[in-house]
């Protein structure tokens, strides 16, 4: 580990692990007193109470590493009191009959260990994909298994085999009796031929979707090149590529509304790298189909950002944007102020990434499973939370924006500094709690 | 499972006997559809060769007997998918249209399916577990045998041991399409795909 010089604004109380002691933070949480809220992030090395220098140091990347599957062994060691008792909760919640997801959700809003392999479970029922009575959960997961296998057959046929199928239901396997002859003709109906322009033909159907996958297919190679399950030449990283294909494909063609759009990729991601990763087997073969109907509902809340009809309309992302602002005026006018009055860094200039990605490209993948532990488990739902977070992080550089003028603001935001997650997440929640004054 | 389609045409005769392709024929041979040409000869001018390569690049072209490059081949053989395909303009062949004699050749050339053109008239024959497609004149151009022909080409969507041809003629200004199925027996043991 590379220890760097620490600056002199990074010595602010800000950055502590260690939150002045505050009641409110604790009886929020859970009864049983913690000592510090020290969600670990795996990569990091392990440091209960990090010292000023908590800005979270990237470990060299020379080769491509997951940071999940490497560090466990990390982590578990480094495990504060309060991250075991955590766990210990989870799966203790997790094991009865039926799951009282509300406990699920306050104890999954601070971080999910990765110790227990448990995330992909978690987020299941997180999600509604999972019922909260475990009775039912093979039953489900088999009806939604076999309903994504038939989408896949129905959607991801092309026209040939379709057509194929079609004639060997109407006229079954007979001639190739005489030896030769002139070859019988039978005149097609209405455009089903390969050339057909017209728009119900299936031919034109799929050369129009054609498109469509040439996107995806490229997108989804272009995904997280940095890790190994995702990128490379592996038998893996091609099975997972092609998984990721199918759900981008699948769900296009059952949406022709919003059909794909680029970004999509980013959010699938996470969802199918935990679910591949699950310790279960069964669980881990069939993640592609869980991944499609988690998407779907995870997307559910966000579609609007997607379309670019809404972007003006009420839930648009340009509102959405707003409401970020509204939220940062609230908590910290003088910032506010500061970066779109006085330097003009427009939210949309930073924003629009942060909120549509649901923050997957501001910090390293193993981050953003935490946040999206936070996103996923809150009940406010996850753009509320969003909101919050992307506030939190604004307030946690205030003092570079503040000194900053337009140029270096957006070149911060744009690439935000890596920072210590548990807290930004501290802050988020706090926003909760005091929405007219300022924190600090 | 990746889609075959192969477009075959011949003896438009341009600018010679026809202007052009039909209109209603160009606005349906859209780029990015076909993955290969077969081209039984006549042409007969470069206009039309780079036209085509605009549609699919992929080009096997044979000599018909006006076209003015004098570089294409006679006979042309080709593995797509399971099929081996040969080709000939087909004035080589006399009588001119007659089975046995093009059976001869697609015997000679072993190839699952013979396109051969000249005759200007569609003909789609099965032969002994081969198949002898004329695509003819996708022009419609009058020919040495024919005056009243309708304009028509051929594709072909190679699928496994299958292959649907589908038959696309210009008949009192309207496209009419017809559709052939044919499945060979046995697997080529090896392929160029």
């Amino acid at each position: 580990m590379v220890k760097k010089r620490v600056p002199d604004w990074l010595n602010s109380s800000l950055w502590a692990s260690t939150p002045p002691p505050d009641d409110e933070r604790l009886n929020r949480y859970v009864s049983k007193s913690t000592t510090t809220y020290a969600a670990e992030s795996p990569v990091e090395p392990p440091v209960p109470v990090p010292p000023p220098a908590a800005a979270r140091q990237e470990p060299p990347k020379p080769e491509i590493r997951d940071p999940l599957i490497n560090n466990d062994n990390g982590s578990s060691a480094s495990s504060s009191a309060e991250e075991i008792s955590r766990q210990a909760q989870l799966l203790q919640e997790l094991s009865r009959k039926v799951v009282n997801v509300g406990e699920l959700r306050k104890l999954a809003s601070r971080g999910i260990p990765d110790g227990a392999g448990i995330r992909s479970t978690v987020w299941k029922l997180l999600l509604g994909y999972l019922p909260s009575d475990r009775g039912l959960w093979s039953s489900e997961l088999a009806k939604k298994r076999s309903q994504y296998k038939h989408f896949k057959e129905e959607l991801l046929m092309n026209p040939s085999e379709i057509t194929r199928r079609l004639d060997k239901s109407t006229n079954p396997e007979n001639e190739e009796s005489e030896c030769s002859g002139l070859l019988s003709r039978s005149e097609i109906t209405e455009g089903e031929h390969p050339l057909s322009l017209g728009q119900t033909s299936i031919w034109n159907q799929f050369f129009q979707d054609t498109e469509i996958i040439e996107q995806i297919d490229r997108d989804v190679k272009r995904t997280h090149p940095d890790m190994n399950f995702f990128s490379g030449d592996s038998q893996f990283a091609k099975s997972n590529q092609e998984a990721l294909k199918n759900i981008l494909v699948v769900f296009a063609k059952l949406n022709p509304g919003i059909r794909y759009v680029q970004g999509m990729n980013e959010i699938l991601a996470p969802l199918f790298y935990v679910f591949r990763n699950d310790p279960n087997e069964e669980y881990a073969a069939f993640a592609e189909a869980d991944t499609f109907f988690c998407f779907v509902e995870l997307l559910s809340g966000f579609r609007d950002h997607f379309c670019q009809q809404l972007d003006n309309s009420v839930v648009g992302i340009r509102s959405t944007i707003t409401k970020l602002s509204q939220l940062l005026k609230e908590h910290d006018e003088e910032l506010w102020r500061h970066l779109e009055v006085t330097t003009k860094v427009n939210p949309q200039f930073y924003a629009f990434r942060w909120i549509t990605l649901l923050l997957t490209q501001e910090f390293n993948f193993a981050d953003s499973l935490i946040i999206w532990d936070t996103l996923l488990s809150d009940p406010e739902g996850p753009q509320e939370t969003l909101l919050r977070i992307c506030c939190a992080m604004l307030i946690l550089v205030r003092r570079r924006l503040l000194a900053g003028d337009f140029t270096s603001n957006l070149k911060l935001l744009q690439h935000y500094p890596s920072t210590n997650i548990s807290h930004l997440l501290y802050v988020a929640n706090k926003m909760r709690s005091q929405p007219a004054r300022q924190i600090f | 499972m990746v889609l075959v389609l192969v477009l075959a045409l011949g003896d438009l005769h341009i600018p010679h006997r026809a202007p052009d392709l039909p209109a209603k024929f160009k606005s349906m041979l859209v780029p990015g559809k076909i993955q290969h040409i077969i081209c039984t000869g006549n042409l007969c001018i470069k206009d039309v060769h780079d036209y085509l390569k605009i549609v699919c690049p992929d080009m096997h072209i044979i000599r018909g007997e006006y076209d003015e490059e004098t570089r294409y081949p006679e006979i042309k053989t080709l593995t797509i998918g399971q099929f081996k395909i040969g080709v000939c303009h087909g004035h080589q062949i006399i009588p001119w249209g007659d089975l046995d004699s093009l059976a001869m050749l697609r015997r000679q050339l072993d190839v699952d399916i013979l396109v051969t053109g000249h005759t200007h008239q569609f003909t789609a024959y099965k032969h002994e577990g081969g198949v002898v497609i004329n695509p003819g004149s996708a022009t419609g151009a009058y020919s040495s045998i024919a005056y009243d022909v309708n304009p028509s080409f051929v594709l072909m969507d190679i699928d496994g041991l299958r292959v649907v041809v589908y038959v696309y003629e210009l008949i009192d200004g309207e496209v009419k399409v017809d559709k052939i199925d044919f499945k060979k027996t046995t697997a080529v043991t090896h392929s160029a795909y």
